[in-house]
Parts: structure tokens; C-alpha cells; sequence
């Protein structure tokens, strides 16, 4: 569509445009880090001071030291971590099967997957709830890392399924013919080219566990397994909410997911499309 | 990792039920691939759902050493159905939905079609699209908490200096309600931005260069032209942010509390709140059941009308 002649006055009003979307976006996001950056007195300063004078750490200081925001962050990446290498290898395992192998009824088990990922968190809470509290799970890693791996599974199979699906059988039988075995097939050509779907299913998964909350206060709510939102929600007591140390917090959370998405900005957008356009 | 994968043939395959044989054994392969992610899913979703249901049909008595199930009831529904907090949560949940989604869909569709003429720079306007999705929620109810402070939120000191006093906007409940509105649009029309972009980019140009030959305005060509396409796309857009505005519960937990009183009372904080600090899990399953029921409906009628608008597109 870019190729089309442009008049003077559309381009004008065009880039009006995304520079006002670009400060209505950024503009929040500037907030929270000029915010998490001045001293804790500044943060309720009247008049309101827009940019922090003079920088300081303390409110970094005070998240780490006072508040075991250390602690959060490693409930964090263990509970992620593990929910994401567990998706990845069943997804990888019942996409490769969903998508090039005779399976008859796969088209239904597809359709109850893509409706299985819609549910409203709501509707599994209570009673996860009561079974983990019967198991004695309630304030653990698996409380989390098992149901994130089941609520993340079905957009993976889906996205992992349509790259299977892609791939060409002329390179399967190639190998094939060259004498290599069925594992060896799988692992060396297949593999390889459902990658960007590995990837991109890795990366939804990751950010959908770094940020979930609903089951993350009702499982795992003690001190010492909360998540990062979950502890960033109860910081502080009723009264007060220091809200210089969340948003150091924030901006020593949201950095990682940042840059993860940045960089590989091309396949979560390719995940998004998979997922809204050929879903 | 593949071990239970049959050997197919190696050779062209000389008879008929050699073939179908193989056949079967890669299916039954399949089956054995696909069963560990099957089982997760059927124990940790389907299994929890039919659970809640069975939970909002009886009296559930929870103790210290586990919980009871009274004799079958349908007193958890009419109670929920007969208060009040519950069917305002219910009207505040529809209406929250239908305006922020309207709004983002309307907003995210402009920001795409700005974005698709851009030559320049589009990575990184995309980019920057992406930074409020991945966002946790819960940070950005603690940002716009911040924003809406009383005493020094930049937002009334941004009010007062165009001369708009100050208003409370969290304090009362429709000020309350907008401004969580204003938060959850500017975190979630980004996304819509970029699934109605991808569709865009995806539009054959033919049809576009013979609309502007025959000198069709701007105007006329995206209402004749680019929005039938794009329909289909934003069908899904809709479709996704109608089900997460549904299930909506991080943004008032924290912005607001559920508060000014019930004000911003969700579906699914109501549920979590009669569940968690009541501790009454029969209403509570009967509240998270409905909850699902409601938005497995509006899905189907969604679906519906949208095939049916589609069917006739394709007629006309």
C-alpha cells in the first residue's frame, strides 16, 4: 500500500498522527521510569516534578533491600521457565502429531483447544483452588507451573501445528531416501524448520506466565512464592503505597519482556497474526 | 523425544494394506505424541470446569482440613441471581466491554491504517505497539494509580493547568469507571493496532490502485473497499478483546479495589472476592460458572452474526 502517491497535506496529517501516538504511548512509560528514578520524598513533590532532580536509586535500593524484591523475581523465572520449557516440548510434541501425522478427529480436538484458551481464568479458580489445597500444593512452584503449562498448551499446539503444517514433504522424503532414520528425519529436518514456531509459541508463553496474576495471588500468595505481579500488587500496607518502590520494581520487570519483544519484535508479531488472522 | 513413532516404510509400499497399516500405526503415533499435552489440558481446564459446576451445585462447606459437599442445591445461583452486587457486576461487565472494545477496535484500526502507509520506521512504531501488550497489568494499574493520585497525581496537576480544576477520579464512581476505561484502552488498543495491521498489509493492491484510477476518495475507498476486507480480521480482534475484557480483574484489584464501593466490581472480582474473602465457594462456582456460560454464548452469537454479515458480503 506504501507505493500509492502520497499528497503533501495526507503525509502531514500521517505523521501528525504517529507522533501523537507515539507520545500517548510513550508517555506512561516515560512516567514510570522518570518516577522510579527520583528520591522517595520528589515521587508526592507539589509542584509535580517532571523530570527527576536529582536521579536517584534509593527507590531501587529500597525494593531489593526492604522489600526482598530479589526473592519475587527468582519465584518469577522459575515458575516461567519451567511452564515455558514444558509447553514447549509437549506443544512441539502434539503439534508435530496434529500436523503431519494421519490422525483422524484432529480437527475437533483443535476446535475444543481454541476454545479451552478463551476460558475466563475465573472459571477454573475455585476449584483448582480446592484441589491444590487438597494435595497440599497451595504455595509452591507446581501450583503455578502446572497450570500455566495447561493454559498455554492450546495456542502453542496451534501455533506449533501450523508450522508442522507448512513444512514441505518433499524434504521428509529426501532424508528419508537418503537412508535417514524416522528420529533422525524429525530431528534434523523437521525440527529445524518449525524453529520460528518454536520460538515464537516460547515467547507468548513466557510473557503470558511472566505477567498472569488471578492465580498467582490465589495459589501462591505466601511471602516467600509470590511472583513478581503478585508481589508488586501487595507492596506496602493498606494505607501507604510506595509508590516509588513499585515502580522500581516495574521498570526491573518490564526491562527483560521489553527487550525480549523488541528483538524479536518480527515473531511475536507472526504469533499474534497466526493466532487472530489464520486461527 | 520421538521414540514412539512407528517406522514408516521405507520403500514404496507393494500392496494396499501394507500401506493402510502404516497408516494406522503413524496415526496411533500420533495419538501417544499428542496424549502428555492432551492430559495436562483435560486435567488442569476441562476437568477444574466440570468441577465448578458440580461446586455451584452444592453446598460447599470448606474447613481447615479440606472441604465438604453438601446434598445438590440451586440455591447458589438464586442467591447470586437475587443480589444486587452481582447483577450490577454483571451490567458493569457488559457495559466496560462494549465501550472499551468498541473504542479500541475504532482507535487500533486508525493507528493501523496510519502505520500501513508508513515507509519509514514501521519496525520500530511496531515495536513500540508491542511495549503496553507485554506489560504486566498489574504495573500499569500501579502507573495510571499514580497518574490519578489526589494530591500529586500528574493527571490533576495536567487538569489544573488547563483550567479544569480538580476533578476526583477515582473518588466518585463514574470518574472512576472512565478512567480505568482510559487505562485499559491505552494498554490494550496497541494490540489491536497491530492484528488489524498485519490484516491490512495482507489486502491484495489491486484492488486498491483500480479504486484510485477510477478516483475514489480516501473515505470512500476504506468504506467500500478496505473495511469489507478487513472484516474478517477485525472479527477476530473484536472477538479476542471481547474475551479478555470479560474476564477482567487485575486492572480494578489494583486501580481501584472494586471501588468507589461495588463501582468497578467485575464479574471475576466478585467471584474472586466471595470466594477468597467470604470464603463461600458454592456462590462463588456459581459466579465463575455463569461467568464462562455468558461468554461461551456471546461467543457463539458473535460467530454467528459475524458468518451470517460475512455469507452476505458474498452474496451482495
Amino acid at each position: 500500500m506504501g507505493a500509492r502517491r502520497q499528497r503533501p497535506l495526507a503525509r502531514v496529517g500521517r505523521w501528525a498522527t504517529v507522533a501523537l501516538v507515539v507520545v500517548l504511548i510513550a508517555a506512561p512509560l516515560y512516567w514510570l521510569l522518570a518516577s522510579s528514578l527520583k528520591t522517595p520524598v520528589n515521587i508526592g513533590a507539589s509542584p509535580t516534578q517532571y523530570i527527576p532532580n536529582p536521579i536517584s536509586l534509593a527507590n531501587y535500593q529500597s525494593a531489593f533491600v526492604h522489600y526482598g524484591f530479589g526473592r519475587y523475581v527468582l519465584n518469577s523465572v522459575i515458575v516461567t521457565l519451567g511452564a515455558t520449557a514444558l509447553v514447549l516440548v509437549l506443544g512441539t510434541l502434539a503439534g508435530y502429531a496434529f500436523g503431519r501425522l494421519p490422525m483422524r478427529g484432529v480437527a475437533v480436538v483443535l476446535v475444543v483447544l481454541l476454545m479451552i484458551s478463551v476460558f475466563p481464568e475465573i472459571a477454573v479458580v475455585p476449584p483448582l483452588y480446592l484441589v491444590l489445597r487438597q494435595l497440599n500444593w497451595l504455595n509452591s512452584y507446581q501450583a503455578l507451573i502446572v497450570p500455566y503449562t495447561a493454559f498455554n498448551l492450546p495456542f502453542a499446539v496451534w501455533i506449533l501445528r501450523n508450522y508442522f503444517l507448512g513444512i514441505p514433504h518433499e524434504m521428509e522424503e529426501a532424508a528419508r531416501v537418503d537412508g535417514a532414520s524416522t528420529l533422525r528425519t524429525v530431528w534434523s529436518v523437521i525440527l529445524p524448520q518449525a524453529l520460528p514456531g518454536v520460538f515464537t509459541a516460547g515467547i507468548f508463553t513466557f510473557t503470558a506466565c511472566w505477567t498472569e496474576f488471578l492465580m498467582a495471588l490465589t495459589f501462591d500468595s505466601s511471602n516467600s512464592y509470590r511472583t513478581i505481579p503478585v508481589g508488586i500488587a501487595l507492596f506496602g500496607s493498606p494505607t501507604v503505597i510506595p509508590f516509588g518502590t513499585i515502580f522500581a520494581a516495574a521498570v526491573v520487570a518490564i526491562v527483560p519482556i521489553g527487550i525480549l519483544v523488541f528483538v524479536f519484535r518480527k515473531w511475536v508479531v507472526s504469533g499474534l497474526t497466526a493466532g487472530a488472522v489464520k486461527g | 523425544m520421538v521414540a514412539g513413532i512407528a517406522v514408516p516404510p521405507r520403500t514404496a509400499p507393494a500392496q494396499r494394506s501394507d500401506d493402510h497399516r502404516a497408516r494406522r500405526g503413524l496415526a496411533r503415533a500420533g495419538w501417544w505424541l499428542s496424549a502428555p499435552a492432551l492430559v495436562v489440558i483435560g486435567a488442569v481446564t476441562v476437568f477444574p470446569i466440570v468441577f465448578s459446576i458440580v461446586l455451584s451445585l452444592s453446598n460447599v462447606n470448606v474447613t481447615g482440613a479440606g472441604f465438604q459437599l453438601g446434598g445438590a442445591t440451586g440455591a447458589n445461583y438464586s442467591e447470586i441471581v437475587h443480589a444486587a452486587v452481582w447483577r450490577y457486576a454483571l451490567e458493569f461487565t457488559v457495559g466496560y466491554t462494549v465501550i472499551t472494545v468498541f473504542v479500541e477496535v475504532v482507535l487500533g484500526t486508525l493507528i493501523a491504517l496510519v502505520a500501513a502507509r508508513l515507509t519509514k520506521g514501521r519496525g520500530l512504531f511496531m515495536a513500540l505497539l508491542l511495549l503496553p501488550w507485554s506489560m504486566i497489568t498489574v504495573i500499569s494499574a500501579e502507573l495510571w494509580g499514580y497518574i490519578y493520585q489526589g494530591t500529586y497525581g500528574v493527571a490533576d496537576a495536567l487538569f489544573q493547568a488547563v483550567g479544569l480544576g480538580h476533578p476526583l477520579f477515582l473518588g466518585t464512581p463514574t470518574p472512576a469507571i472512565i478512567s480505568m476505561m482510559v487505562a485499559d484502552i491505552w494498554k490494550t488498543t496497541p494490540f489491536v493496532g497491530i492484528i488489524v495491521l498485519a490484516g491490512l498489509v495482507m489486502l491484495p493492491e489491486d484492488v486498491f490502485e483500480a479504486a484510485q484510477i477510477d478516483g475514489a476518495s480516501g473515505w470512500t475507498t476504506f468504506w467500500r473497499i478496505t473495511f469489507p476486507l478487513l472484516r474478517p480480521t477485525l472479527a477476530i480482534a473484536t472477538l479476542f478483546r471481547i474475551l479478555q475484557a470479560f474476564g477482567l480483574f487485575d486492572l480494578p484489584f489494583v486501580l481501584t479495589g472494586g471501588g468507589p464501593g461495588t463501582s468497578t466490581t467485575s464479574l471475576a472480582l466478585l467471584g474472586y472476592k466471595v470466594m477468597f474473602e467470604d470464603v463461600s465457594f458454592g456462590p462463588g462456582a456459581a459466579i465463575a460458572t455463569t461467568t464462562t456460560a455468558l461468554v461461551l454464548a456471546g461467543c457463539i452469537v458473535f460467530l454467528r452474526v459475524f458468518r451470517a454479515q460475512v455469507g452476505a458480503a458474498k452474496e451482495a
